[in-house]
Parts: C-alpha cells; sequence; structure tokens
C-alpha cells in the first residue's frame, strides 16, 4: 500500500482529532503510509497531557477546533519543541490565524495522498527553516 | 432698571439728579411720549398707560389701571388672537416683537355714541426684564394706522392712485405676513430634521460646535445634552476613532467624507462602559454666501442591528461550511471502514446504509430540537423500534445530550442494535433487550443487556464496531466502555462524563434560529 518511499516510514505522528470516526479514518491512513500513530488524543487537556508524557513525535497533526476549544495552546507547545505541525479543518485557511498559515492546511474531508503530502509539506518546511 | 409695580408711576419724585446732571422725570417723559404707549404685566392687567394711549382708546386711565387688556377690549378674531400670540412670543423669547398691521377694533364708550370702532394698529411689544431675568413687564407701544389704511381703501377705487402712505402700510403688512410664514416654514422644517429616521448633527466652527442634533442623533448618544458644545468636549470618547480628524479635513478641503458600516465605540454618558456601534454617515462641508466653509452637516443610520445580523448569517455560514466538512469526513470514515472489514459487496452495502442511516436519524432528532440537545430516551428508541416494542425495555429519564454527545451515542447504539440482530438476542424469535441508564452525581451510565439470545461467544476478532465504539466512548467521549461476552447474553456498560454530554458547555456550538 505504500507508494510514498520511506520517507514517512515510521515516523511517529501525533493525532489530535476530536471526531472518533475522523480519526479512526486518519488512524487507517495513517498506518497504511508505515507512520506509527501516536495518540489519538481527542480532547484539549488530553492532548496537552499526551504531550508532556508521552515519546516525542516527528510530527502532529492537529484538529483546530477541539469541541468548542481552539488548539492553539497545544499548537504552540507542539512548535516550541521544533514538532512541524499538520493543521487539519473543515474551515479551510481561513479559519486559521495568520501566524500560523506557514503550516500546511489538511482539509476536511481528505484522503490519503493529502495526508501524505501535508506531512511532506510540513517535514519540508522544517527542514528548509 | 426695576420698575416698582406701583400704578401710574415708575419712580418717586418729580425730578432725579444724577451727579451733577439733570435727568427729566421718566414718569413726566412717559406722559408726554406723542406715541401710545402702556405697561402690562406678565398676565396682561394694566399698570400704566400714557395720554396719547388714554386718546388712542378713548379710555381714561382710571378705567384701564389693573384690568386685563383682553377683558377691557375682548377679540375673538384674527387681531386678538394674533396680539396674544405676539404677547406670548415676548413673554417665551423675551424679545421685542413688532405687528406690522393689526385690524383691533375698539368698543366706543357710551358717552361717544357705544358700538364698536373699527381700527388698524402697528404694535411693538418689549419685554422689560426683572431681576431674575424672566420678562417682568411688557411695553406696548401702538400707531393708530386707521386713517392710511382709508386711504388705502379709497385708493383701490378705480382710476386713483395709491398715497405713499398706504403703500408703505401694506408693504409693512405684507413684509409682516411673509416672516410670519418663513418662521412657520422654519419650524416646520425645524421638526422635520428633529424627527427625522437618520441622526442629524449640525456643527460650526473649527472646533465643531454642535448648534443641533436630532433626536435620532440624541438616541446614539445616551440623550447628552450637546448643543453648544465642541464636539471634542460632548463627547469625549470618540478622540482617537478618526472622526474629529475627518470632521477637520471636511473643514479644510471643503470636501464630503464618510463611511459605511463605521465601527465607532459610544458612551450613553459620564462614565457609562464604551459601546459598539456600525454607523452608515456622511460629513458634508456648509457654506455661507461666500462659499466659505463655516461648518459640517453630520447625517447617517445607526446601522448596528443590520451589521450585527450580517455578521452572524457570514458567522452561521461558516459554520455551516464546517459543520458540512465535518460531516463529510464522518460519512468518508464510515465508508472506508465498512469497506475495509465487510466479506462481501452485499452486507457492506447493507452495513454503509445501515450506519449512514443512523447518522441522519440522530441529525434528525437534533435538527427537531434547533441543535440543542437530544434525549437519550429518544436515540435508544430511534435505534431499537425497528425490532418491535415487544423486542426491548428502556428505563431511565429522558436525559438531555448535547448535539455532539448525540451523535457519538447514536452511532455506538446503532453498532450495539446491529451486533445484537445480527448475533445477540434480536437474532432469535424471543430474545429481549433491556436497556437502562442513570445519572449518578456526574456520569451518565447506560446499560445494555441482552437476553434469550442464542448462547454467546466472544468475538475471535474486534471489527469496526468495537474499535468504533471504544474510540468514541474512551477517546471522544472521555469515558469508559465495558463488555462482558456473558454466555447467556452480551451486557455492556457506556460511562459518560457530564462534561461531555452537558448541554450548557456546547450552547455556543450550536447554529442559532
Amino acid at each position: 500500500m505504500n507508494d510514498h518511499g520511506n520517507e514517512l516510514k515510521d515516523i511517529g505522528v501525533f493525532v489530535v482529532e476530536d471526531e472518533a470516526l475522523v480519526a479512526l479514518n486518519l488512524e487507517d491512513m495513517l498506518a497504511d503510509l508505515g507512520c506509527r500513530v501516536i495518540g489519538p488524543a481527542m480532547r484539549l487537556a488530553r492532548a496537552i497531557e499526551f504531550l508532556e508524557t508521552a515519546p516525542t513525535p516527528d510530527i502532529a497533526i492537529l484538529d483546530v477546533n477541539l469541541a468548542g476549544e481552539p488548539v492553539f495552546e497545544l499548537a504552540e507547545r507542539v512548535a516550541s519543541r521544533g514538532i512541524p505541525i499538520v493543521f487539519a479543518t473543515g474551515y479551510g485557511r481561513a479559519g486559521l490565524p495568520e501566524s500560523w498559515h506557514c503550516w500546511p492546511i489538511l482539509q476536511k474531508p481528505y484522503t490519503m495522498e493529502d495526508v501524505a503530502g501535508s506531512l511532506k509539506a510540513a517535514l519540508g518546511a522544517v527542514a528548509r527553516t | 432698571m426695576v420698575l416698582r409695580r406701583q400704578a401710574g408711576a415708575f419712580v418717586e419724585g418729580r425730578v432725579a439728579v444724577w451727579g451733577a446732571m439733570r435727568v427729566p422725570d421718566f414718569q413726566l417723559l412717559f406722559e408726554a411720549l406723542p406715541g401710545a404707549h402702556m405697561v402690562l404685566d406678565r398676565d396682561f392687567n394694566f399698570l400704566a398707560v400714557n395720554r396719547a394711549y388714554e386718546h388712542a382708546t378713548m379710555r381714561c386711565r382710571e378705567e384701564l389701571i389693573g384690568k386685563n387688556l383682553f377683558d377691557l377690549f375682548p377679540n375673538p378674531g384674527e387681531g386678538g388672537r394674533r396680539l396674544r400670540a405676539s404677547f406670548e412670543r415676548v413673554l417665551s423669547t423675551g424679545k421685542t416683537d413688532t405687528l406690522a398691521y393689526i385690524p383691533y377694533d375698539i368698543p366706543r364708550p357710551a358717552s361717544q355714541g357705544g358700538g364698536t370702532e373699527t381700527r388698524y394698529w402697528t404694535a411693538s411689544q418689549t419685554p422689560i426684564l426683572g431681576e431674575d431675568g424672566n420678562v417682568a413687564f411688557i411695553v406696548q407701544n401702538t400707531v393708530d394706522v386707521t386713517d392710511l389704511v382709508r386711504l388705502r381703501e379709497a385708493a383701490s377705487l378705480p382710476f386713483s392712485a395709491r398715497s405713499g402712505a398706504s403703500e408703505l402700510i401694506e408693504h409693512a403688512r405684507e413684509v409682516e405676513e411673509a416672516h410670519r410664514e418663513l418662521l412657520a416654514e422654519s419650524d416646520d422644517f425645524r421638526r422635520l430634521f428633529q424627527q427625522a429616521p437618520g441622526f442629524i448633527a449640525v456643527l460650526s466652527g473649527p472646533d465643531h460646535v454642535f448648534t443641533f442634533a436630532n433626536d435620532a442623533y440624541l438616541r446614539l448618544i445616551g440623550g447628552r445634552d450637546v448643543v453648544g458644545l465642541p464636539v471634542r468636549e460632548a463627547l469625549p470618547e470618540i478622540e482617537g476613532q478618526g472622526f474629529l480628524e475627518m470632521l477637520d479635513d471636511v473643514l479644510a478641503r471643503g470636501e464630503e467624507r464618510g463611511a459605511t458600516g463605521a465601527s465607532v465605540l459610544l458612551q450613553s454618558g459620564h462614565d457609562q462602559p464604551l459601546e459598539q456601534f456600525y454607523l452608515d454617515f456622511s460629513y458634508a462641508p456648509i457654506r455661507d454666501g461666500e462659499g466659505k466653509v463655516t461648518g459640517v452637516f453630520v447625517q447617517g443610520m445607526d446601522r448596528t442591528e443590520a451589521t450585527l445580523a450580517e455578521r452572524r448569517q457570514a458567522l452561521l455560514m461558516a459554520e455551516l461550511n464546517h459543520r458540512v466538512k465535518n460531516t463529510l469526513a464522518t460519512v468518508q470514515s464510515i465508508a472506508s471502514q465498512t469497506l475495509r472489514a465487510a466479506r462481501d459487496m452485499p452486507s457492506a452495502r447493507r452495513d454503509f446504509e445501515g450506519r449512514i442511516l443512523a447518522l441522519s436519524r440522530a441529525h434528525n432528532l437534533l435538527s427537531e430540537r434547533q441543535w440543542s440537545d437530544a434525549g437519550i430516551r429518544t436515540l435508544v428508541d430511534n435505534e431499537l423500534a425497528a425490532h418491535g416494542p415487544e423486542r426491548y425495555g428502556l428505563e431511565g429519564e429522558n436525559v438531555p445530550l448535547n448535539p455532539k454527545a448525540a451523535i457519538a451515542i447514536a452511532m455506538v447504539l446503532h453498532e450495539l442494535a446491529t451486533n445484537a440482530a445480527k448475533y445477540g438476542a434480536l437474532s432469535s424469535d424471543s430474545g429481549k433487550v433491556s436497556v437502562n441508564w442513570t445519572v449518578d452525581g456526574d456520569e451518565l451510565r447506560i446499560s445494555w443487556h441482552e437476553t434469550g439470545g442464542p448462547l454467546v461467544e466472544a468475538p475471535s476478532h474486534k471489527g469496526f464496531g468495537s474499535r468504533m465504539i471504544a474510540r468514541v466512548v474512551d477517546g471522544e467521549l472521555g469515558g469508559a466502555f465495558d463488555c462482558d461476552y456473558a454466555a447467556e447474553g452480551f451486557r455492556c456498560s457506556l460511562t459518560i462524563p457530564l462534561e461531555s454530554y452537558d448541554t450548557i458547555e456546547q450552547d455556543n456550538e450550536r447554529p442559532r434560529q
């Protein structure tokens, strides 16, 4: 299933997504891409706790809106550790404050190719800086 | 000058001496004036009259002093009405009021034959202010112009020229009428502006002093008294919001400025909190006769309500888009999961439809309640109703669940019901499902208990259903899912914390009507 070479193989992806069904699908896609799923965390408080205790991920996919709470507090913590971010949202780029526009956006609903592309873009963005 | 209220006399003594200069006795002076003069109090009672007045009215002062003007000279017609109006203007404005031409009949004393005599007058009413600044007395000077009017009437006969005097009177009469009409018209316009639905204010001079503000404008600024004050002083809160600069610019360049939907923070008064308004407005230059800009005409509409409604609508559209995208992502996941787990295409299609319909039913329930909440009893009933009422029993209050929890729990119940129908109690002819729930402190506990079905065996591998249930209950709802594949019947329990299903916390998430 993995046509994406070794680029995404075994990378640890921290998944934060508040919809169980969407999270399940993303887990399956990531597994198919050869990634290791860390999480998923579905609530902000739990996600912050997870970040402090779980093994440090290589990259994070963050749903922008977690049961009505914006994810940016968590995003700050993730970014401050130098971990690249992919934002997943139903709002599109307009739903994201400008200061976060440097990271790729995964517009829901998304395909496995979208996920792979945004992961690579985020990893590349870090490599360039 | 304070007049002592003493009939017929203003000062005591015949001669007053100011320094070295002799001044005439004002009483004598008043008496000697060739024009008819009289003094009234505020109720129009005679306080003093001079000889000329006695002569003009054919009355001696004893008949007049202390009496009311309108009792002595009643006039229900136009003349009386206009004279009274003139007095009222003097009382209310404190300014002299002149009637260039007024017909006013005078009752002729019996000694002179009785009846009434038609007379025409020019009359000016001058206020004398008391110490408190209010009008204390009114001095009237009247000129009997009856003869001139008669001349005019004579002049209107064919082939005769008008005399200069009658032309003058005629002209004076016309001017006065035109003036009154102008005043009345100006009053009408003022009222029109005052009550206009849009807000209007007139600012004058480089400091933008309010000279007029209509009702709508005053409503906008909380009824503050602004007329006579510079804008900066009248509305201190607008400093730094860009409006003063715009006003300066209109004065300097003489060009109209304005904006639509401009945001402004206003107070309803000193020390009151700032409130957000959205205004459509224009500042237009006011020019004098020579074209010089002397002020600014401010007009506009308060668009706060409409602007907020537009913003709410835009928010709703964004929210709707977000929800649709999320729902599509959910449907995508259901499709993908169902296809991965399916043994064959027909069963995949059946399972997929079942899950989509469960999602749809949950949406219907929420829709009926304007996406405020859905009751747990209604959700359970919805999932089991197809199997017939004799096959299941429910027990518990119809606890309201917020939309997110309602959809999540509906999907879980659908998997449990599908499982019961495929392998559990509902797969036999006589098995039953009982579902009961209680709220225990901060937790909702739902128990699902199957009886009377085939002998139960634990499944060899975890399918989509159990994986999904675990994710929903543990992850999304932050609760716990326990199940027991007891041989006599499957049972499970869902424990959901209040914070996940509470209907208050997510109030801000649902679209409003």
